[in-house]
């Protein structure tokens, strides 16, 4: 199956090692990538919250591109996810928004038809490959007890995104497992990370990334595993953030999921995707998992990982 | 709730107006919000209950702390999604051009490149590193009219002026 491919422009500008991570898996399965000139999606929270009719336009505007080409949108970040799906249900649903947004888009030459549908990678490894066709690809197990994190984006509004269950997510969880992966119950596992207001106020969503932190700690996980560049640059950069703002001492390493599904089916290049973490003992935890020097990583609970002191 | 698009002021706070009107204060959505619980003085529930109250919105600036997580909307139980009454509310702010910085900052960002990033020296030697294409064109002039047809253009320009304002 051939998507547009949306990376979104937190992961092509600023993790590109988990593009790498996508484009090394992704021809594994069949799942055929084409690059389109896609604008920022735009951001579901700021961008709509200074003017809707500007988010609902641009979001507009990138599915007629995909539609232009015939493709289904393929997108990779919780919140490109959410800002495409949320507005297509807008304007699949309202004949009248769907003429407005196409008065604006005919001052550039394109039009919103509805053909194109909108899709989160995790959709299709879940719905589509299925754990099992991921199981049958890995060439080891990662022996890893992990918390997972599938993302406010991904999640809510149930009633339209219908991705998974808001309340009790359990396909990110399902997809760990199929690695050989432990995926451990916490508090708060639906609870935001804070990130939608790191610009408006740091105090409050650095306090907000500090409860999910302190919910997560409390079953001592080798790791994080999540499925949204934001999410992940909220956990791994955010941390330290945390770490100074409130006297803790997190470090635990924090993955997206296609990284850990690169290094379980043993495909050439994941250590260049690893070495662009920043928590120490990264990549030390994934060697553990693949059963590779140190203590195995079901040893002592919460001796390495997140861990308050 | 109907996205607003339309410019009738009025038409529009009797919209969030109508939205919030089964909400009976039972207060499981503050309960659920992140944000309320780290920082008490943002009450999505008490934000609603004005608007019900006076038919008005009152510009506080604190609707800007919503984070937009949508669980308030996941867990009320009248189908209130008061995270979409916050975007209605913060769009009537900022056509006013009350905008936290921060946020014009990303939009004068997208205005200029049609992205909320660009990569940055570092980046786009990792990515050829990395052996990844290259991004695909961007026409940021799409994006600019895009801005300027539907209204941003002209939010930015009032926050502007705002700014220079006399306190
Ligand atoms: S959960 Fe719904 S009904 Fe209860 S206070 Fe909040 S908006 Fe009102
Ligand atoms: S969407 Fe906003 S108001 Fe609603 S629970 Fe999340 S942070 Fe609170």
């Amino acid at each position: 199956m051939k998507y547009a491919f949306f990376p979104g422009c937190t992961i092509a500008d600023r993790l590109p090692f988990i593009e790498k991570s996508i484009r090394l898996v992704c021809p594994e399965y069949d799942i055929g990538l084409v690059g389109l000139p896609f604008t920022c999606c735009p951001e579901p929270n700021s961008v709509q919250s200074f003017s809707q009719y500007t988010w609902l336009t641009m979001a507009a505007r990138n599915i007629a591109v995909a539609e232009e080409h015939d493709l289904d949108i393929l997108t990779a970040c919780a919140g490109c996810f959410e800002s495409l799906a949320m507005a297509k249900h807008m304007l699949d649903t309202s004949a009248d928004t769907r003429a407005h947004v196409n008065r604006a888009l005919a001052n550039i030459g394109r039009e919103y038809t509805g053909q194109a549908r909108v899709v989160h990678l995790l959709q299709v490894l879940h719905d589509d490959v299925g754990c099992k066709g991921i199981e049958e690809r890995t060439l080891r197990q990662l022996r890893m007890r992990v918390v997972t994190h599938s993302g406010c984006h991904l999640l809510r509004p149930e009633r339209v995104l219908q991705v998974d269950l808001a309340e009790a997510p359990a396909k990110l969880d399902a997809l760990v497992r199929a690695l050989g992966m432990e995926s451990v119950d916490y508090m708060d596992k639906t609870m935001c990370c804070g990130a939608g207001i790191r610009g408006v106020n740091r105090d409050i969503s650095f306090a907000v990334l500090r409860e999910k932190f302190a919910g997560m700690s409390m079953v001592h996980p080798d790791a994080a595993v999540v499925f949204c560049p934001t999410c992940f640059i909220s956990f791994e950069a955010g941390q330290r953030v945390v770490n100074r703002m409130f006297g803790t001492e997190y470090r635990l390493p924090v993955f997206y999921y296609t990284e850990l599904l690169a290094v379980a089916m043993g495909l050439e290049g994941t250590e260049s995707i690893l070495s662009g973490h920043r928590v120490q003992g990264t990549e030390e935890t994934v060697a553990r998992a693949m059963g590779h020097g140190g203590t195995p990583a079901q040893a002592p609970m919460g001796t390495h990982g997140a861990r308050e002191v | 709730m109907r996205p607003v698009i339309w410019d009738d002021d009025e038409e529009r706070v009797s919209d969030v107006r109508q939205a919030a009107q089964p909400c009976f204060q039972c207060g499981v959505c503050a309960a659920s919000c992140p944000v309320f619980r780290v920082a008490p003085e943002f009450n999505p529930r008490i934000a609603v209950d004005e608007i019900v109250q006076t038919g008005t919105v009152a510009v506080t600036g604190r609707e800007w702390y919503c984070a937009y997580c949508l669980m308030c909307e996941q867990r009320c139980p009248m189908g209130v999604a008061l995270c979409e009454i916050l975007v209605a509310i913060k769009n009537l702010s900022a056509r006013d051009g009350k905008v936290p910085p921060s946020i014009v900052e990303m939009m004068d960002v997208i205005r200029f490149t049609g992205k909320v990033s660009h990569p940055s020296k570092g980046t786009t030697r990792r990515r050829r590193e990395l052996g990844l294409p290259e991004l695909p064109e961007v026409d940021a002039a799409e994006v600019q009219k895009l801005l300027e047809v539907t209204g941003a253009i002209d939010r930015l320009t009032r926050y502007r002026e705002a700014e220079c304002e006399p306190q």
